[in-house]
């Protein structure tokens, strides 16, 4: 492999194509974490958005960069990139300034899949979680549709990074040039029919200071935040409420909201209010009736929350839960919540739902709103 | 100084509404056949253990969830939820409201004595507690 300070160099990537190409391998590696634990949604939103933002800064400089990040000059069709694998393997395979015919199309298939990668996540942001730009025009179900979709092309574009990567390292070896230090430095060794780039480094500049000013901009609650004031980081509008179900249902415990169960449950519920958990709650009939028709009119079926979707889809319909804690979606989602964290005194019971849920009175209980609380000990 | 009058106007009127509230009670649980009431009888009451009928050797009193100071905040048994104090004298909100007075009778009597509460033993309590 020959030496980044090795003699005559010429500049092949200009600025904006590297800025843009390790930022976009950050992105991907940053969306891969995150997505692990929906607490990061919130970060893992923003690597999409960035993602998104790099790719089609992109697309229009493959048609009006520098030559070698100009498409035109590295799409090649498909018998030129098998005789070049076959060159590899027979030994005469060319050396290329830009990419290779095969590099050429694992570079437009990163791109189309990371195409399908962006819009898929919006539409599952959109449908499933509410927010973003396709709020309000995509339907839950689309949104929750969308997330396989979403997961197979991430994968996907996982398997072709993997042989692109392979690809810069036999490519490397066979050649004897560091291709992935030409990517940071932009320089490889000159060859005669090359073609001379500009830098761009104002392109670079205003690319990487987008950057940090809308990652500023998006995580300025993080800086802001205090203790008792707790950065929150997804807002929706209030869905609706009623002084009763606020003041009867949440002097013992939080006022479970009614789209945390299905109606029958509700009726279940109300009906037993006698023995409600082992306590007569003894309302008179009007309180009755005025807290049975907001938890009906309220509950999983028809409100627009992630978990009122996904809790009334784990609740078989001959099933009338009347512990939030026994629907199969609350299960699945604190199965991983290691048991110190209900012992630990700022918890204690799993009624305590706004102990770790920032926004557990509002009914929402967004991913990214959640924050598993500092073990103390009691005193 | 109108501040200051508006405040204790405030005050009082929490005071007379509470004294107005508990008199009311205590008359209508007399004209149910209780007798004259005796805060120290509330007093014995209040501190009194029962057994709790979920777990053998276990005891509940009023205290479990409003806490042995009155006027400290108490915490619910189950679900950890603060009570606030009880003591009108440092939660002027206590004793106001008859149908939350009597909501609270039924339900924690039953928790704790396992039956409802007589009127005798209501206003016990209430003559107790107004004071403190």
């Amino acid at each position: 492999m020959t030496t980044p300070d090795s003699t005559n160099k010429m500049l092949v990537w200009d600025l904006p194509t590297r800025v843009f190409h390790w930022f976009f391998v950050l992105c991907f590696i940053v969306a891969w974490i995150t997505h692990e634990n929906d607490r990061f949604l919130y970060e893992h939103v923003y690597a999409g958005y960035v993602f998104f933002g790099l790719l089609i800064f992109r697309l229009l400089w493959g048609w009006v960069g520098s030559h070698y990040a100009r498409f035109r000059t590295f799409a090649y069709d498909w018998p030129s990139v098998t005789s070049y694998l076959k060159g590899l393997l027979n030994g005469q395979a060319m050396r290329h300034i830009g990419h290779n015919p095969a590099g050429g199309w694992a570079i437009f298939i990163i791109l189309i899949l990371a195409v399908l990668v962006s819009i898929s996540g919006l539409l599952v942001f959109g449908g499933e979680e509410g927010h973003g730009p396709l709020k309000g025009i995509i339907s839950y179900d689309l949104g929750s549709a969308a997330k396989e979709a979403h997961e197979f092309f991430a994968i996907a574009m996982l398997l072709v990074v993997f042989i692109h990567v392979a690809g810069v390292v036999v490519e490397s070896f066979y050649h004897k040039e560091n291709l992935i230090w030409a990517m940071i430095s932009g320089q490889k060794p000159a060859a005669d029919d090359a073609f001379q780039v500009r830098l761009y480094p104002l392109i670079a500049v205003i690319v990487l200071s987008t950057i940090v000013i809308s990652a500023t901009f998006y995580f300025r609650g993080y800086i802001t935040q205090t203790d008792a004031k707790p950065f929150i980081p997804f807002s929706s509008p209030a869905l609706p409420s009623n002084a009763t179900w606020v003041t009867e249902c949440g002097e013992c415990h939080l006022a479970f909201h009614p789209s945390l169960l299905p109606a029958r449950s509700w009726l279940r519920l109300m009906q037993d209010q006698a023995d409600h958990f082992g306590e007569d709650l003894s309302y008179d009939d009007e309180t009755t009736k005025e807290i049975t028709e907001f938890m009906v009119k309220n509950s999983a079926e028809n409100s627009p929350t992630e978990p009122a979707h996904k809790i009334k889809a784990s609740v078989s319909v001959n099933d009338a839960p009347i512990r939030i804690t026994e629907t199969g979606y609350w299960k699945r989602k604190h199965e991983e919540v290691d048991e110190k964290y209900w012992m630990s005194p700022g918890v204690k019971s799993k009624t305590n739902c706004a102990a770790c849920h920032l926004d557990a009175k509002t009914g929402w209980f967004e991913d990214s709103n959640m924050r598993l609380p500092k073990l103390v000990k009691e005193k | 100084m109108k501040k200051q009058l508006a405040y204790f106007l405030m005050l009082f009127w929490c005071i007379s509404t509470q004294a107005a509230v508990v008199d009311d009670m205590l008359a209508s649980y007399k004209a149910d056949g209780a007798s004259d009431f005796s805060a120290s009888r509330g007093e014995v009451m209040w501190n009194k253990d029962y057994p709790d009928p979920d777990s053998a050797g276990k005891v509940r009193n009023c205290t479990t969830c409003h806490g042995k100071d009155l006027r400290a905040k108490g915490k619910h048994a189950k679900t950890g939820k603060v009570i606030d104090a009880i003591a009108p004298s440092v939660n002027s909100e206590r004793f106001t409201d008859p149908k939350f007075i009597e909501k609270w009778f039924k339900r924690n009597c039953k928790w704790v004595l396992d039956r409802e509460c007589t009127s005798q033993e209501k206003g016990d309590f209430l003559v107790y507690l107004r004071n403190k």
